[in-house]
């Protein structure tokens, strides 16, 4: 959910229940102030009626429907103006209606009237109607404003925002270059924007750190084992026994294996250093073709029957170098635990690169192979990388490699969508 | 065959000299920028073998050097450096050849004949081996003026046999030599035990003589001296 709408939502909740409690409030205030006033002229009218029998107008002749005047013992003492609601046959309207009642005594040569007179209170109903269609309308201007404040004024509002997001995300460690977000005057996002500076800083440093140990490391471990290798080569030309023969070939195959490690390594590194930009879409049906081809004696060799089906064309964003990598990696591996006179086959489209082959069907789950150090057999001469870079490759290049057994076979399915 | 080998690590410059030098070729050696060029400027060298970090600058600067003395030397990088980079730019700035650290030495001898062959006999070249002879123009291998029916792969190990004869080879550099890279991930060389055996074969076929030695089981030998 976007943060502009759950503002949105929680500004009309929040609005809403302002008005409601406004328009009770408004409402109260509105009954008692009419109430008020409406005393008040009652109380004008009685005293007024007053008058005139003080001035000689015989009390009984002036009663009418809003007027009752009543004769009260002289004995009990003044009444105060006294107002309550009432429900009275309303003349005009012809039937009964609320009212209000105002009634006070007065006492005129030596009688004690109770005049009482009523009139027509405006009804609760009018002043909730009033109430309701006056806050509607207000919220109804509310959310008139609250539309253009999203559409446009968020828009401006958050717009250096939006900035920095599109700045990070075309962050990139190839380019080398940190973050450089432009000035704005919102304290928060200047705080979060020079935040996000330091920290791209800090990033790119790190970043350049490990890449030079990954680099020296590589760099440092293949000269030395260079050096065992050409004197390992030396010593086979030496006039030496069997069993010299035999520990030079175990050392030397454990200085091929440590090189074969390091070499997988730095190229784990390398791909998680987001290193190899793919440009453009590529065509892997040469490659495809070109590494069958070239792994042919292989083949030949463990009698593998070979059904291919590659179509042309078929263009998945990778760099040509990684692409090599990558098939050469599936391809040797499903010849290399392949059985004699097993099955090979290879199918590539436009949606995916699908390897298929015979082989001993695994304990554990395939997808595990694609950990570090992962094999199937412990005792087998292969260090157990290559699929973890194959893994790799497909997370860097958005692909998804997918490893099932499906009737005795070991599928390996690269799916480029 | 006169080389000039640009290492400054002592242990490889001598392994690759002591391999080298059995083989006829002159080596001699700089540690340096610096050394390299004044040795350019002095003499004349067939081949340079050119490491690319060395302590004083970056090998490719001496390609850049060879161009503006016109030096006519060929260049072989060998680097420990395995990207992709460095090796499209040592080949467009006018090396022959790059081969990665860590190199076989049988290799380095195959690659470094091979652009002998390539730059100073126009590519085509007789080599001679009693019964054997390899012309590398047309990719033919005759026994006893026989024409011997060769694969590629069959030739070039032939090829490689004869340039390190004499030499134990083992199994990783024949298989590296035939198959590059995609050895990487192939542990058995039973494919190597196959192409020999098959090579063996054919020239036993044509009359020849097998040459070709077992060693222990570490790899094989082009034995010239077989009784």
């Amino acid at each position: 959910m976007k943060l502009i709408n759950l503002l949105t939502i929680w500004y009309i909740l929040i609005t809403m229940i302002a008005l409601f409690l406004g328009g009770l409030l408004i409402f109260k205030k509105f009954e008692s102030e009419i109430d008020f006033e409406l005393g008040r002229e009652l109380d004008r009218q009685i005293d007024a009626y007053a008058k005139r029998i003080e001035s000689g107008a015989p009390a009984n002749r002036l009663i009418y429907d809003k007027l009752e005047i009543r004769e009260i013992p002289y004995d009990l003492p003044l009444e105060e103006l006294y107002l309550r609601d009432t429900v009275a046959f309303h003349d005009p309207m012809n039937r009964a209606e609320n009212q209000l009642k105002a009634s006070k005594s007065y006492k005129i040569d030596g009688k004690h009237y109770r005049i009482s007179y009523y009139n027509v209170v405006v009804e609760a109903e009018d002043i909730t109607e009033t109430v309701v269609i006056t806050m509607f309308s207000v919220f109804l201007i509310q959310l008139l404003f609250l539309g253009f404040f999203t559409r446009i004024g968020s828009k401006k509002i958050l717009r250096p925002f939006h900035q920095t997001l599109d700045q990070i995300r075309s962050f990139n460690f190839q380019k080398n270059e940190p973050l450089h977000l432009p000035k704005n005057s919102i304290a928060e996002f200047e705080k979060l924007n020079s935040f996000l500076e330091k920290m791209s800083q800090k990033l790119l440093n790190d970043y350049r750190q490990i890449k030079e140990f990954s680099e020296n490391l590589s760099h440092e471990i293949q000269t030395p084992s260079a050096i065992i290798r050409g004197k390992l080569e030396h010593l086979m030309n030496e006039d030496i026994s069997e069993k010299q023969a035999m520990m030079i070939q175990s050392v030397y195959q454990s200085n091929e294996k440590i090189n074969k490690i390091v070499r997988s390594l730095s190229m784990l590194a390398k791909l998680e250093n987001e290193e190899f930009e793919a440009p453009e879409k590529i065509d892997l049906s040469p490659i495809v073709s070109k590494l069958i081809e070239g792994m042919e004696e292989l083949i030949e060799l463990k009698n593998l029957e070979v059904k291919t089906q590659i179509q042309e064309n078929s263009l998945v964003k990778i760099h040509p170098f990684i692409a090599e990598v990558l098939i050469q990696n599936l391809i040797s591996n499903a010849i290399k635990h392949n059985i004699d006179g097993g099955k090979l086959y290879v199918e590539l489209n436009d949606y995916s690169l699908r390897i298929e082959n015979s082989g001993l069907i695994p304990e554990k789950d395939p997808e595990e192979f694609f950990g570090r150090f992962s094999k199937g057999n412990n005792n087998s001469d292969s260090i157990g990388l290559g699929l973890s870079i194959v893994k790799q490759i497909c997370r860097r290049y958005n692909l998804r490699a997918i490893y099932r057994i499906e009737n005795n076979l070991h599928v390996l399915t690269i799916l480029f969508k | 065959m006169k080389i000039l080998i640009i290492e400054d690590n002592p242990e490889l410059t001598q392994n690759m000299v002591s391999y080298l030098q059995g083989e006829n070729i002159l080596c001699e050696t700089a540690s340096n920028l610096f050394d390299a060029q004044d040795k350019l400027l002095g003499f004349q060298y067939d081949c340079i073998i050119l490491d690319l970090m060395l302590p004083d600058g970056n090998g490719l600067d001496i390609l850049n050097f060879i161009k503006i003395n016109k030096i006519s030397s060929n260049v072989l990088i060998i680097s420990a450096k395995d990207s992709l980079d460095d090796r499209l730019q040592g080949l467009d700035e006018g090396a022959d050849d790059y081969l990665p650290k860590p190199f076989h030495l049988s290799e380095l001898l195959a690659r470094l004949r091979a652009i002998y062959r390539r730059s100073r006999l126009g590519g085509s070249d007789q080599l001679n081996f009693n019964e054997i002879v390899l012309d590398t123009a047309m990719i033919q291998v005759k026994v006893h003026q026989k024409i011997l029916d060769l694969t590629k792969k069959e030739f070039d190990l032939l090829l490689f046999f004869i340039t390190n004869k004499n030499r134990v080879i083992g199994k990783e550099a024949i298989a590296q030599h035939l198959w590059g890279d995609y050895t990487d991930d192939l542990a058995n060389f039973d494919f190597v035990y196959q192409h020999v055996k098959n090579l063996r074969k054919k020239i036993s076929q044509a009359g020849g003589k097998d040459y070709i030695k077992t060693v222990y089981g570490i790899g094989y030998k082009f034995d010239p001296n077989i009784s």
